[in-house]
């Protein structure tokens, strides 16, 4: 559901959510809320999360072992699952993070030979 | 509570908390709560939706996934039916020839014997050092049961035969005398009526008998009452106390059972321990004791006695096989070279798919290299085509299952039923797991390699490249390359197994076996000793039948003897040369004894060699005279003249036992064509009347014909006398090569579709690396390089990988035909000729195959190429 007719942000393409959750649990163990509060922060709120599609990425993560959770106390002192990256995460998000980087770099390629035959 | 419901416990909490905070945070930037917490659900999405597509990552998530792949893969096969076409038929060829030879397989190797803990059966014989495998002695059964230990059981079986009587058309009926306990140890319960007592066994009883399932359906229409019936054979008549399963079956065909209690009211002479009948002892292991065990007891039980009896047991032992391999028989060399065979033309028939796979997915590249962009992951994507894989081989094992079923049909018919000791061969529940499993292996190794292949693309480079003309990359091309390969080194490891097979049987058939077999019948009369029980009436038989026969019209001439040459067994026994001093037991010659009548030799075409034959005037009143063969005459009478000499038959050594030697006759191959020829010696019918006998006819007439009008003049002799065991010689020599022949003919044919497949799996490659190089092709002819140079570039790499393919295959078929030795004959498993001529083969079909897309390159035309992008 995404919101408001904002031209400028951009719907995430599946399994690059995973990437930038496992991203912001480099920095240390949270809750959801503040995942999703990160990665808006992040991308200057540029990348559109509708927050409710995080929790089945956060559990395919679970499902994968690269992410754990355990129960916390958030900072307004309520009770709330915490999501923690776990060593095979880590793992992954180099992994990952070169993937997505070869992507795009071979997106911005395939892109500028079509912007120079257009303006040629 | 499973990790399942764990982790999905907290979820609504976990949610709730999350809007509750995205509420309070909207709060403090100034919203009213109402609106506040509007702004946060509308950011939160579906909270439903949530739930339920989080609830799904914890499914059983393959399962979707797998109905999904397979979803996919059928698509797939609907987008490319000419792929599938070739791909479905070629594993069909593969998995159907598979099925066939398995099902043959499993019926004479594995099917469960019908017998209780058949694995605990052991079948023993005696055996010496010069004659090889022997019937037991009964007394020495007698006392081995007795002594031994080893065996919780024992039972001898001997093998009878009887001439029906008493009916419109006497027949042969072929039986076994057996221990009493027989049937109970083997496990075989009669399906109606009794088993025997153990008064039965012994010697005086009343003649009884039981009945085959198949004597019980073709003699008295299966009907329960005839149990207690009579049946008349040799002329006494027998009890029917009941009736066998359907499923017993013995090493030989039989049809009836008697006890042993009937066989020893009648033939005292199994009372000598000398006397080595037509018996085996079967004996079922003790618990607990082991074949080698059992073995130790035994030599030793037999060495105890070969001291206490050395006139009839010196130099025997026991030989022991367990009973699975007494089934067997020498087929299964022959049965698991096939099914090697038809395992190596499914693995070629797996790498040609594997190429087209390859081609196919040369294809999609792209397709593949977005998928993985955007987070699908290899082990996915090559699920995903090991679906398709799977449609394929199921839809390759269902029409290979079909064409078994043909197969094994044409099979049973033409397959020796000593090749298959007597089983039924058909489709059934384990050949259906078999090539349930063969579907599931063939799948893996076919769609494995290029499935995990196609995911190694480079994300970047595939993506840049437009459709249609990405290339191969050498790393497929190295895969196609490889299996190609592979498929040449298999085809001429089959080529050459066929080719070493097809010399043995021509060396064979080129034997001279000494006798001649155009227009020669054969037939067996079996004279009951109760209405021939004297000489005189046993000659005086024979006599009328040779003359009733000779009378017939287009009979050439005719003769009686007590064997024909490859009919199986004959009889053996020590003979003893006139001025040869005292030997030990086991020294004097043993040649094969021949009972004949005059025309015996002209009537088989076997040469004389020195003196002359039999004549109507060697009878019972004329001294006696015997015919010896070549090798006996060579062996024995070394530099002189046999004619003249004088042996005895056994060690008598009474003067009247002396029998002069008239002739001497050219060696047959008694024993089968590949076996080198034996001793042999020829009497008189007339001066040793012999009941068993065999009725050779040489005649313009056919056999059918022939046997009918030999039979009416038997029967006018003596209206109850059977013939059995016809054949024509030809028949005879034609079975005694029957299974190499068979072996020889399925291995051409299933090398021959090596052949085909491989040359096809050559073909697609070639062919695709021309297509692949099509603009390259053009951009030399435009540049100006020789067509014909273009055309040896492509052959050339034709020949490259042929060449490969025939140097592995050559080393490994140098291994491999070591297994077939055994099956040769007059040719070594590495002759070099065979090898060669198959490696040229190869070698010329490799670079056919290869010629015409090569062909194809030297056409391109330049400017076709090069707008080809």
């Amino acid at each position: 559901m995404s919101t408001k007719g904002d031209n400028e942000r951009i719907e995430l393409l599946q399994g690059t959510l995973d990437l930038l959750i496992l991203r912001t649990l480099r920095l240390g163990p949270t809750h959801g809320h503040a995942i999703a509060k990160a990665i808006e922060f992040s991308s200057d709120s540029v990348l559109q999360v509708e927050q409710g599609s995080l929790y089945p990425a956060l559990h395919r993560l679970i499902k994968r072992a690269w992410i754990s959770v355990e129960d916390g106390t958030s900072e307004n002192n309520r009770r709330a699952k915490f999501y923690r990256l776990t060593a095979k995460g880590k793992r992954q998000l180099v992994v990952e993070t070169s993937k997505w980087n070869r992507l795009a770099g071979a997106i911005a390629q395939v892109l500028r030979p079509a912007r120079q035959e257009s303006e040629s | 509570m499973n990790r399942r419901e764990r982790m999905l416990q907290g979820l609504d909490e976990d949610i709730r908390g999350h809007i509750e905070t995205e509420t309070q945070d909207n709060i403090a930037r100034g919203m009213a709560p109402d609106e506040a917490r509007r702004a946060a659900m509308l950011k939160f999405g579906n909270v439903m939706q949530v739930t339920e597509d989080t609830r799904e990552v914890w499914s059983l998530i393959w399962l979707e996934q797998l109905l999904q792949d397979l979803r996919y893969g059928l698509r797939m096969i609907w987008k490319f039916p000419g792929f599938t076409l070739v791909a479905v038929l070629t594993l069909a060829l593969g998995i159907g020839a598979n099925t066939a030879i398995f099902s043959v397989v499993y019926a004479v190797l594995l099917r469960p014997l019908p017998y209780r803990d058949a694995s605990r059966l052991v079948v023993m014989n005696e055996t010496t050092p010069r004659v090889g495998t022997l019937s037991v002695s009964y007394l020495n059964f007698l006392d081995w049961r007795k002594q031994s230990t080893a065996f919780a059981q024992m039972a001898t079986v001997h093998q009878v035969g009887f001439n029906l009587t008493g009916v419109a058309r006497p027949e042969v009926i072929r039986g076994l005398a057996v221990s009493p306990e027989f049937l109970a140890m083997v496990g075989v319960e009669p399906l109606t009526g009794r088993d025997f007592t153990a008064q039965e066994g012994n010697a005086g009883t009343e003649p009884v008998l039981i009945l085959s399932y198949e004597m019980w359906q073709s003699h008295f229409g299966s009907d329960p009452s005839a149990v207690g019936k009579t049946m008349s054979l040799d002329g006494r008549p027998f009890t029917i106390v009941g009736v066998l399963p359907a499923r017993f079956r013995w090493l030989d065909k039989m049809d009836v059972i008697e006890p042993l209690g009937v066989l020893l009211t009648n033939n005292a002479g199994v009372m000598e321990r000398g006397n080595r009948g037509e018996s085996i002892v079967v004996g079922r292991l003790a618990p607990g004791i082991g074949l080698a065990q059992a073995r130790a007891e035994m030599d030793g039980i037999a060495a105890r006695l070969a001291k206490e009896y050395p006139a009839a047991d010196e130099g025997y032992g026991v030989e022991y096989k367990p009973i699975r391999d007494s089934f067997v028989g020498d087929s299964r060399p022959a049965i698991l070279i096939l099914f090697g065979a038809v395992l190596f033309v499914l693995l070629i028939a797996c790498a040609n798919v594997a190429n087209l796979f390859l081609a196919r997915g040369a294809g999609r590249t792209r397709e593949i290299a977005l998928r993985l962009a955007f987070g699908a992951s290899r082990g996915r994507i090559v699920r995903q085509m090991l679906a398709e894989s799977l449609i394929l081989a199921i839809l390759g094992g269902t029409l290979g299952l079909a064409f078994a079923e043909g197969g094994i049909h044409a099979m049973a018919r033409w397959i020796p039923s000593n090749m298959l000791s007597g089983t039924e061969v058909n489709l059934n529940g384990a050949v259906f797991a078999f090539v349930a499993a063969l579907v599931i292996v063939a799948a893996f190794v076919f769609g494995l390699a290029p499935a995990v292949h196609s995911t190694k693309t480079d994300v970047q480079s595939d993506l840049k490249e437009s459709g249609r003309t990405s290339s191969a990359s050498a790393a497929q091309k190295r895969l196609g390359g490889a299996l190609v390969v592979a498929e040449i080194s298999l085809a001429l490891i089959l080529l050459t197994g066929a080719g070493l097979m097809m010399q043995s049987l021509y060396r064979l058939r080129a034997v001279d076996p000494g006798f001649r077999t155009a227009r020669v019948l054969t037939m067996s009369l079996s004279l009951p000793e109760k209405q021939y029980s004297n000489d005189p009436a046993i000659v005086n038989f024979w006599q009328r039948a040779l003359d009733g026969v000779r009378a017939l019209p287009g009979v050439e001439s005719a003769a009686v003897g007590t064997a024909v040459p490859l009919g199986g067994e004959h009889w053996r026994t020590d003979v003893v040369l006139e001025g040869m001093g005292e030997l030990r037991p086991g020294d004097y010659p043993h040649p094969d004894m021949h009972i004949v009548s005059s025309d015996y030799w002209t009537t088989l075409g076997i040469s004389l060699v020195r003196g002359r034959w039999f004549t109507a005037a060697d009878d019972e009143k004329a001294p006696k005279v015997g015919i010896i063969n070549a090798l006996m005459a060579r062996r024995l009478f070394a530099g002189s003249d046999p004619v003249g000499k004088r042996f005895m038959v056994g060690h008598r050594a009474k003067e009247e036992d002396w029998i002069t030697i008239v002739g001497v006759a050219g060696d047959t191959k008694l024993y089968g064509l590949e076996n080198p020829a034996r001793l042999e010696v020829y009497l008189p019918f007339r001066q040793a009347p012999f009941g068993d006998m065999n009725v050779i006819v040489k005649s313009s007439v056919g056999p059918a014909a022939l046997t009918s009008a030999v039979r009416a003049v038997v029967n006018a002799i003596d209206k109850d006398q059977p013939i059995a065991e016809t054949a024509t010689m030809e028949q005879l020599v034609s079975d005694s090569v029957a299974t190499r022949r068979v072996t020889l003919v399925l291995l051409g044919l299933f090398s021959g579709l090596a052949l085909l497949l491989a040359a096809i799996g050559i073909y697609g490659v070639i062919s695709y690396a021309v297509a692949q190089r099509t603009q390259e092709i053009g951009i030399r002819v435009a540049l100006g390089a020789q067509r014909s140079s273009l055309m040896s570039m492509i052959l050339k790499q034709g020949l490259r990988t042929a060449l490969l393919g025939i140097g592995i295959g050559l080393v490994a078929a140098l291994g491999l035909t070591q297994l077939m030795k055994s099956l040769l004959f007059g040719i070594g498993a590495t002759d070099p000729l065979t090898f060669i001529s198959v490696a040229a083969t190869l070698l010329f079909v490799a670079l056919a195959a290869s010629y015409l897309p090569a062909r194809r390159a030297m056409r391109v035309d330049p400017l076709v190429a090069l707008k080809y992008e």
